[in-house]
């Protein structure tokens, strides 16, 4: 029974009367949530969606999308979860890339969908989903086995093309049931998911609560900590899976004394940035009883690692130890593994590594090898560490220049190539800053042509057309040259510095 | 409905500065004052986060974090109404 698909029928046959979700003002229980995406399945199956096929899933945070991943998955095809702020381009290229034959969307969000879809013409269907009120039954697949998809998850690759993370269903139960396990989740568990469902952190809140029959309220962003301060107490959430931005406003509300509002709170998790030591001291003053796990990882394996929180006294700026089930080390450009203290790649075997990127054999190769049986491959992250005397692993830097804004991954070609497209723009470089907020700020350089008229604000009006939110520069810098290194290249480096030393406020 | 003249320059204000932030990146969308930033997609929770700092700035207001709501900051009538409520008069 390991698919995602036996999760929630176990779920709805064990406790189909239980709580599955909350959304805004809809209360769902385990046997609706099957129920609608049975009724969801059967209209794919019926449109011709066969088992094996991708279906994207454009929605924002509701029930609509937990509905759309497990009626995909009830029909036997693979879920692609799209960040609602994407742009048409961008979403034709996913589409295309992944032969999605549907895309599940709302009335919103369907108009964008059609745009896209003249230039992927393996759409067939754009629908609308529903919640299953008048749930149409019929025929249905045989039901997904553990080694089939279960999702391609997109992830901004370095090449300036998104890349699409394959997972299993064993791959996707796997890290579910090993998160759940490190975090002593249990049934009665009421997570609050703030994340978007799109983000590999904020579909796993859905999969791991599913899976354990826990209820998981689901928010569409943190825009009102008010809203949020008052759901986390109305709802008894136990979980508050967060990154760095949330966990500040949730310190400085704890000062004012919210803690006692919220007696069920017992969990806080943060991963895509590390918390300042400020704020964890803070947290920890204002929410004594609640565990505070630090965590860290990249799509193409889930999770790599966590802090027990008992640790965090001790290695405050430490992502702790491999997730339970699975191993991590770290290597020397030979690929020796490296004495504790000493800085290398950090290399991570286990079930939860994915199968490969999706129709990109060149980007799998680079980052997944032969591992130590004929079946097996390792994943290398890219991602440079060192581990002390006892194991703890501590995140150093990434080996690429993939930045992390927002928590998510930004590819800076991937912006540098929609900058070239626009009028007028005859370089464009793009680096990140350190950002309070943000973690890091997304920086552009830009050379205009001679004579060009070129504004910081009509270009980042052309970045806000082409790419996601967290994509758009925080800030553009126009110039008549950029600095370049002795053989010629542009100076990322230096642009860095120069880009820190503007301290961008946003 | 009988704006005071100080509550019409506060709005002209606090529109001039919305579209000046955020609006300037959305040049499609046409926003009415009692329109939803966040669902018209005006404003994510980061710029939630930008909109609050500039109005306890520019109004010297003290912002608690409960405070931050729909019902005060999701709409330009909420902000205007939320400002006028707390600026010190």
């Amino acid at each position: 029974m390991t698919t995602l698909d036996a999760d929630l029928r176990r779920a709805a046959a064990q406790a189909p009367n239980k709580e599955a979700l909350v959304a805004g003002d809809r209360r769902m229980t385990f046997a609706e949530l099957d129920v609608a995406a049975n009724a969801l399945a059967v209209r794919l199956h019926a449109l011709g969606v066969a088992r094996g096929d991708r279906v994207a899933v454009l929605l924002p945070n509701g029930a609509e999308a937990a509905v759309a991943i497990y009626g995909t998955l009830r029909a036997g095809a693979a879920f692609v979860p799209l960040n609602p702020t994407i742009k048409a381009d961008k979403l034709a290229y996913v589409l295309a890339d992944c032969a999605s034959t549907a895309v599940v969307t709302d009335d919103a969000l369907a108009p964008l969908a059609e745009q896209a879809r003249g230039q992927a013409p393996s759409v067939r269907e754009v629908l609308r989903a529903d919640d299953g009120a008048d749930a149409p039954t019929g025929p249905l697949p045989a039901p997904p086995i553990s080694v089939d998809l279960a999702a391609i998850v997109y992830t901004s690759g370095s090449t300036g093309r998104p890349k699409g993370v394959t997972l299993t269903h064993a791959n996707m139960t796997f890290a579910a049931g090993a998160i759940v396990t490190y975090l002593g989740m249990r049934a009665h568990d009421r997570v609050l998911c703030v994340i978007p469902l799109s983000f590999d952190y904020g579909l796993y809140q859905l999969l791991m609560c599913v899976r354990l029959g826990a209820t998981l309220v689901l928010e569409r962003g943190f825009a009102f900590p008010g809203r949020v301060l008052e759901l986390l107490a109305r709802e008894e959430i136990t979980g508050l899976p967060g990154v760095p931005t949330i966990f500040q406003v949730l310190a400085s509300a704890g000062a004012g004394g919210v803690a006692h509002d919220l007696p069920e709170l017992r969990f806080l998790t943060n991963t895509a940035a590390a918390l300042a030591p400020a704020t964890i001291a803070a947290l920890q003053a204002a929410f004594p009883a609640v565990r505070l796990y630090s965590m860290y990882g990249l799509t193409e394996c889930k999770r790599v690692s966590y802090l027990p929180p008992e640790q965090l006294d001790a290695r405050p700026d430490s992502v702790g130890i491999p997730i339970p089930g699975t191993e991590a080390w770290i290597e020397d450009d030979a690929g020796a593994r490296r004495q504790p203290g000493a800085v290398g790649e950090l290399v991570v075997r286990g079930a939860h590594v994915m199968q490969g990127y999706w129709n990109d054999p060149e980007a799998t190769a680079q980052r997944l090898r032969p591992g130590r049986w004929p079946w097996e491959r390792e994943l290398l992250t890219g991602d440079l560490f060192r581990r002390d005397d006892e194991g703890y692993l501590y995140f150093v830097g990434r080996r690429d220049d993939i930045l992390k804004s927002r928590g998510e991954k930004v590819a800076p070609k991937e912006v540098e190539v929609v900058l070239h497209q626009a009028d007028g723009v005859r370089m464009a470089a793009v680096v990140g800053a350190p950002d309070r907020l943000l973690g890091t700020a997304i920086v552009a350089y830009v050379v205009p042509h001679d004579g060009a008229e070129l504004t910081s604000t009509a270009l980042r009006c052309h970045c806000a057309a082409h790419l996601e939110d967290y994509m758009v520069p925080a800030r553009i810098e126009l110039r008549d040259t950029l600095p370049t290194t002795p053989n010629g290249k542009v100076d990322r480096r230096a642009l860095a510095d120069e880009a820190a030393a503007l301290t961008v406020k946003r | 409905m009988g704006e005071t003249e100080v509550g019409a320059g506060l709005r002209a204000e606090l529109r001039a500065y919305v579209e000046e932030a955020f609006l300037y990146l959305h040049p499609d969308i046409e926003l009415h004052d009692e329109d939803q930033f966040l669902e018209l997609g005006v404003i994510d929770s980061l710029g939630f986060v930008e909109l609050v700092e500039e109005v306890q700035t520019r109004y010297a207001i003290a912002v608690d974090a409960l405070e931050i709501t729909e019902e005060n900051f999701g709409s330009l009538d909420a902000l205007v109404a939320f400002v006028e409520r707390r600026r010190p008069s």
